[in-house]
């Protein structure tokens, strides 16, 4: 038999022990030649790391979950014998294959398949040969390349949303012949990685993207700004490009067409806001990395004030397959309002995990139940928070929303860069907006008041309320700090701070309000500690002693078969005997 | 060039193409406030204060953005503002961030706990550089009685200094009465009012709230008459306060500067009598009803209305405007009641009739007592007795005349509202006090007849807005003792009556600003703050000895000398920002009503910080406008300044955080210049 194992190796996979696997494998095949072993990237499938894949000629016979190196040498013995009874328990359920099945891939179309490490492996998924049908043979002239990308309907898929080729157009009619082509890896939104798995597990699709994007707008030099946090991405991104370098499709005179363009990749330093294009830009010259004010766009005067276009990863990652397959196809998917597919991660109290690539026009509903299997554990679902610290919470009556830029604009989170945390009935959502706060007013660059001071001052209000020294104007005052920020912040990042705690206030008020609740302020989702009150239901309870026997303060008192009570002035909330009680007695609220 | 033409809050305006709207305004003669624009450096667009709002974009739409005005630029047919509520509310709110992580004193707690807002520190620091006119001339802007109120005034002021947490404050009244000594004693500052409007106000009272709203809208043109039912102006500082304390030529004097500005002033007028409030509403565009609180309040103990009980108001009457005659106490014994000043000046009105004894009768105890500290002190000096915690219970009588004052005895319970212990009875426990006078001095209300029509409050004093000073009757305006809480210090109604007359100036023009207290940033300051101060004892006011003095009606104090002024007034610490008069930020700041305590939380701590010999920085008053990191590297070429850190605690340091680059620095005081608050200030010793 004639195969080889793939072993999935992006930074998740690696994480949870794939590396470990890798070599194991590879010792056992150590002499073997019949069965090759091949590392590829991240199929997208989170909660079933590690991942291996046996093949034959060519095509997936087996998906392995939950691998461990002590699994290596059944996988071996069934890989040469074709049987796999001897790793049933490894295979995939068709439930779980079900999360790919429902999905359609684009930008992610390599991903988990190709080895991220070969030129030759990617040219065999066709890379590359979208650039060569508008460098050679007939050919596409610029704003031939750029109608396509209009027919496409391809929009910015970092967050804003922003049609692709007006983009690609404005900087290719912007005066002057020095023009740069800027790849936005800066992915910062906490719970948002495909763009880390596109460079890990399909490199040469991203730089196929950013030639044809080069080509059409006339830059000579793309950047690649990556955050450092992403080793792996820079080192596989850095071998690609020097492999195609190698091949002559980067450099001088490309497939001899006449067309020129140099790679290089800048590493960030771990600011978040480097991830808006005109801090990026800042950052790049060398600056603090600080937003710019608009006008003038980039397109106008950007990488040293010269016509410039930023987009990000994922966006060029469709790039090719338009070109490829025509932008009619891409627009054939999707909602009359957003063409093609996205990516998303789906994230947090799913039971099912990781990069979700579906066509517009899907709705929240199938994402997270169709797809993501529903919410994990026993809880109910309560809301998803969409686009991160830019995006909103959407709740459960809107579950039905189909995806498309207007459709969650209206509900008042964002489609952003993709992040989908998916939350249940024991999440506090003042805390969720807190948290986010926490995150921007951390990120903050600093420099304009509204975002600099007014997101300190909201994440401050937040953490009293959370602590359970809110008051009811707080509310208020939150709100119309919020309103405050969006309108006059600089930039996106301050412009859209305020959308975690906005959309919260609009669908969840109440937990704010009881959260302040001068009578008897408390958290309805039991999650914030300093609200919490615990008492005993005299009924339920045996008088075990257990819980005054955990009791850390000695706040529980009682004698043995006879009901306790708990000391409200003295407990300090820390829930021990809440988790001690066998009887259900101790009542959390 | 092509012209762009526009609007700018409904002006018209035009400008070149790829100008922007901030320096389209500015060529057009309007300002959008800013506080991070400078035009040797490159656009910031920090401060988010230039926002303005395209209401319509020359199409009928509106934009739906705000923009900075600073970036945006005009395109032909835009209809831009700057007042629309969003715009203001955006810029409101800034501000207010701003603020909230604010740490200085924009004014020193001096002027801000002055009722009238006098700029004390201001006018200290002209005497101390012997600049006695140019003192005289900064008191006028808030007070048109300097010489009268350097002497009556209780200074809140002093009080509040905060040299009195080195050693003791600064004798910052006196300094005033001197400066106004010397001023009237020489070439008179006399102010020129504006071209007059046409417009007439009547004020009804002479005191000093009527006199202070005459002197400031006389001097914005109105034809202004002041009516007074006395024979003289002058009110309570005439006759409320003695002659030992106020000499009246002095204030003959100050109010004969008023006149001298063409205030027509009518003595002997009575509303309701010679006049009525429908008369001068008739007659006048406005009218000021500043009459005062001249009823002493009742006691409500049996005997009152005996023979020998009198107001500390009425007593003092005569006796204070020399109008009546010297009542012959000697060998009387003379029962006071009350702790307020009034009390001391009754008090020691009648040790100088000759009275044989003189006793204060308080319900609390010495340090309870609202008088001011000096004036207990030289009433003891001068012989007065105090029966502390003790409480009129009931007036015994003899034929119909006092005998005796009944007292309740009092012992010091729970602090009450005002902070202070309230005074309860004991039960039971009386003690008896002999007195030929009982003079009753614990307090005044108006007399509110005459003002037919007027609404009043519970306390029956006149019902006035806060803001507008405006009475139900349209037209009608109140300030002083006569309205809402009622009687008070001098200084408080000269205060209300300046803003008064700031707010009937605008309705006279037609338009409506009401009163709101501006905001100044204020600092926490202790006394371990100000342990490195040199201490140099205050300059003691010379006084004439007591045995002298309780003879006669002749000034106490006798001034202090020019020398003894400017030593006293060098002694400032100078607590308010050296910057006030051309800081932006809070120039701005007062422009709307503004409530930083909104959004209370963190500061940033980074403080004081000495760069080189001559440029000091305080951290505390930034507001990371960046200007001085920019003008240092883009027009200076030196680059030496940087942003450190990120978010909330970003601070101006060396770049890099690299102290060493500091030696590049070549002092060309650009970064100085372009600070739009006193963060950046030049140091020359």
């Amino acid at each position: 038999m004639s195969g080889y194992i793939a072993v999935g190796q992006g930074s998740c996979g690696i994480a949870a022990g794939a590396a470990n696997v890798y070599a194991a494998l590879s010792e056992k095949l150590a002499d073997r030649a019949d069965i090759a072993l091949k590392t590829v990237g991240c199929i997208g499938m989170c909660w079933l790391e590690p991942i291996v894949d046996l093949y034959d000629n060519d095509c997936l016979t087996a998906r392995l979950v939950h691998v461990s190196p002590a699994d290596a040498d059944r996988i071996v013995t069934a890989a040469e014998s074709g049987d796999l009874s001897g790793i049933a328990d490894l295979v995939i359920t068709a439930e779980d294959s079900a999360f790919l099945a429902k999905q359609t891939r684009i930008a992610l179309r390599n991903c988990g398949i190709i080895d991220p490490t070969s030129l030759e492996s990617a040219r065999a998924a066709g890379g590359y040969s979208a650039l060569a049908k508008i460098l050679t043979g007939e050919g596409m002239t610029p704003e031939q390349v750029i109608e396509c990308i209009k027919v496409s309907g391809l929009a910015g898929r970092g967050g804003a949303g922003f049609p692709t080729w007006f983009k690609w157009n404005a900087a290719r009619q912007a005066p002057g012949d020095e023009k740069y082509l800027i790849c936005n890896a800066d992915e910062g939104d906490p719970g948002a990685f495909m763009d880390r798995a596109v460079i890990e597990s399909d490199p040469h699709t991203l730089i196929e993207g950013m030639l044809i994007a080069a080509y059409a707008i006339g830059a000579r030099e793309a950047i690649v700004y990556v955050r450092a946090e992403y080793p792996l991405a820079i080192k596989r991104l850095t071998r690609a490009i020097g492999q195609a370098r190698e091949a002559g499709l980067i450099g001088d005179n490309i497939m001899g067409s006449g067309f020129s363009c140099d790679f290089r990749i800048k590493a960030g330093a771990g600011a978040f806001v480097c991830g808006e294009e005109t801090a990026l830009i800042e950052s790049l010259q060398g600056s603090r990395g600080m937003p710019r004010l608009k006008p003038p766009f980039p397109a106008q005067a950007g990488y040293w004030y010269k016509p410039s276009n930023i987009n990000n990863v994922e966006t060029f990652a469709n790039v090719a397959w338009i070109i490829s397959n025509g932008g009619a196809a891409f627009a054939a998917m999707g909602t009359p309002d957003s063409k093609g597919t996205k990516v998303f991660a789906l994230t947090g109290k799913v039971r099912r995990s990781g990069l979700v690539e579906i066509p517009m026009g899907m709705t929240l509903r199938d994402v997270i139940f169709g797809i993501g299997g529903g919410i994990r554990g026993g809880g109910s679902f309560k809301a998803v928070q969409m686009g991160g610290p830019s995006g909103g919470c959407i709740s459960a009556s809107l579950l039905d929303t189909v995806i498309d830029y207007k459709a969650l604009g209206a509900t008042g989170a964002i489609m952003g860069s993709g992040g989908m945390v998916v939350m249940d009935d024991s999440t506090c959502m003042v805390s969720m907006a807190k948290f986010f706060l926490d995150f921007t007013a951390k990120e903050s660059c600093g420099k304009c008041v509204h975002c600099r001071i007014g997101t300190k001052r909201m994440q401050e209000i937040l953490t009293r309320i959370v602590a359970g020294e809110g008051v009811p104007e707080d509310i208020g005052l939150l709100e119309e700090l919020c309103l405050a920020v969006r309108d006059g912040a600089l930039c996106g990042l301050g412009q859209t701070a305020p959308n975690p705690v906005l959309t919260t206030l609009r669908y969840f008020r109440g937990e704010f309000e009881a959260h302040t609740d001068p009578e008897h302020r408390r958290c309805p989702a039991h999650a914030c500690q300093a609200l919490l009150t615990y008492s005993v239901d005299a009924e339920k309870c045996r008088g075990c002693t257990l819980c005054a026997k955990k009791c850390p303060v000695g706040a529980i008192s009682g004698t043995v078969k006879q009901p306790h009570a708990i000391d409200k002035d003295r407990c300090i909330r820390c829930g021990q005997c809440y988790a001690a009680c066998r009887f259900g007695a101790v009542i959390k609220d | 060039m092509s012209q762009i033409h526009f609007t700018i809050n409904g002006i018209p305006c035009t400008c070149e193409a790829g100008t922007t709207v901030l320096q389209a305004a500015k060529q057009n003669g309007i300002e959008i406030p800013n506080l991070c624009n400078d035009e040797s450096v490159r656009v910031y667009g920090a401060c988010g204060l230039c926002a303005v709002e395209v209401t319509d974009d020359g199409t009928g739409k509106a934009l739906p953005k705000l923009l900075r005005a600073c970036s945006a630029k005009p395109q032909e047919g835009y209809v831009i503002r700057f007042d629309t509520k969003r715009a203001a509310q955006s810029r409101k709110i800034a501000l207010e961030l701003l603020m909230s992580d604010h740490t200085g004193d924009c004014r020193g707690p001096c002027q801000l706990s002055c009722p009238a807002g006098t700029d004390c520190q201001g006018y200290v620091k002209k005497i101390a550089q012997g600049d006695f006119r140019g003192a005289v001339e900064i008191i006028k802007q808030k007070i048109p009685l300097p010489a009268a109120i350097g002497r009556v005034c209780p200074h809140p002021c002093e009080q509040n200094c905060r040299r009195g947490l080195v050693e003791q404050p600064i004798s910052i009244a006196a300094l005033k009465a001197h400066a106004a000594d010397r001023d009237l004693a020489g070439d008179t500052f006399r102010p020129v009012p504006l071209p007059d409007t046409g417009k007439r106000v009547a004020v009804v009272g002479g005191g000093p709230g009527g006199l202070t709203a005459a002197y400031y809208l006389r001097l914005k043109g109105h034809a202004v008459t002041v009516l007074d039912a006395a024979k003289k102006m002058g009110g309570m500082l005439r006759y409320g306060i003695p002659a030992y304390r106020l000499p009246k030529e002095l204030l003959d004097r100050e109010i004969s500067e008023i006149a001298a500005l063409g205030v027509s002033m009518q003595n002997g007028v009575r509303l309701g009598k010679d006049i009525t409030l429908q008369q001068l509403r008739d007659e006048y565009d406005a009218v000021i009803l500043a009459t005062g609180a001249w009823r002493s309040m009742a006691m409500h103990v049996p005997g009152e209305t005996l023979d020998g009980v009198t107001g500390g108001i009425q007593f003092l009457h005569g006796i204070s405007s020399g109008e009546g005659e010297i009542p012959d106490l000697t060998g009387k014994c003379v029962a006071v009641c009350g702790g307020g000043n009034t009390a001391m000046d009754a008090c020691r009105t009648a040790i100088r009739c000759g009275a044989a004894r003189v006793s204060v009768i308080y319900r609390r105890t010495r340090g309870e007592m609202p008088a001011e500290v000096t004036e207990i002190e030289e009433s003891i000096e001068e012989g007065v007795s105090y029966e502390f915690l003790a409480n009129p219970a009931e007036i015994i009588g003899e034929n119909g005349h006092v005998k005796q004052v009944k007292l309740q005895v009092m012992e010091l319970g729970a602090p009450d509202a005002s902070g202070r212990r309230a005074p309860v009875p004991i039960a039971g426990r009386f003690k008896y006090l002999d007195a030929d006078l009982v003079i009753m001095a614990i307090g005044q209300t108006p007399d509110t007849a005459g003002l037919d029509g007027i609404a009043l409050t519970k306390k029956g004093t006149v019902a006035a807005d806060a803001g507008t000073f405006r009475t139900n009757l349209p037209g009608v305006y109140a300030v002083g003792d006569l309205t809402n809480r009622g009687a008070s210090i001098a200084i408080e109604a000269i205060g209300e009556a300046g803003r008064c007359a700031a707010v009937v100036d605008a309705a006279l023009r037609g338009e409506e600003k009401p009163y709101f207290a501006p905001y100044f940033s204020q600092k926490q300051v202790t006394a371990a703050d100000l342990a490195d101060r040199e201490q140099q004892p205050r300059c003691p006011m010379p006084t004439r000895p007591a045995a002298e003095r309780r003879h006669d009606f002749a000034p106490v104090n006798r001034g202090l000398d020019n020398e003894t002024a400017m030593r006293e007034a060098r002694r400032c610490l100078e607590c308010g920002c050296h910057d006030y008069h051309e800081c932006k930020l809070i120039r701005y700041a007062q422009q709307q009503e503004l409530h930083p305590e909104r959004f209370a939380g963190a500061k940033n701590a980074h403080g004081k910080e000495q760069r080189l010999v001559c440029i000091e920085r305080d951290n505390g008053k930034c507001i990371l406008c960046g200007l001085c990191v920019r003008v240092c590297e883009e027009a200076a070429g030196k680059g030496i300044l940087g942003l450190v850190g990120r978010g909330f605690p970003t601070v101006v340091k060396p770049e890099f955080d690299r102290p060493e680059v500091i030696a590049g620095c070549r002092d060309c005081l650009k970064c100085v210049q372009a600070c739009p608050t006193g963060a950046l200030r030049q140091i020359t010793e």
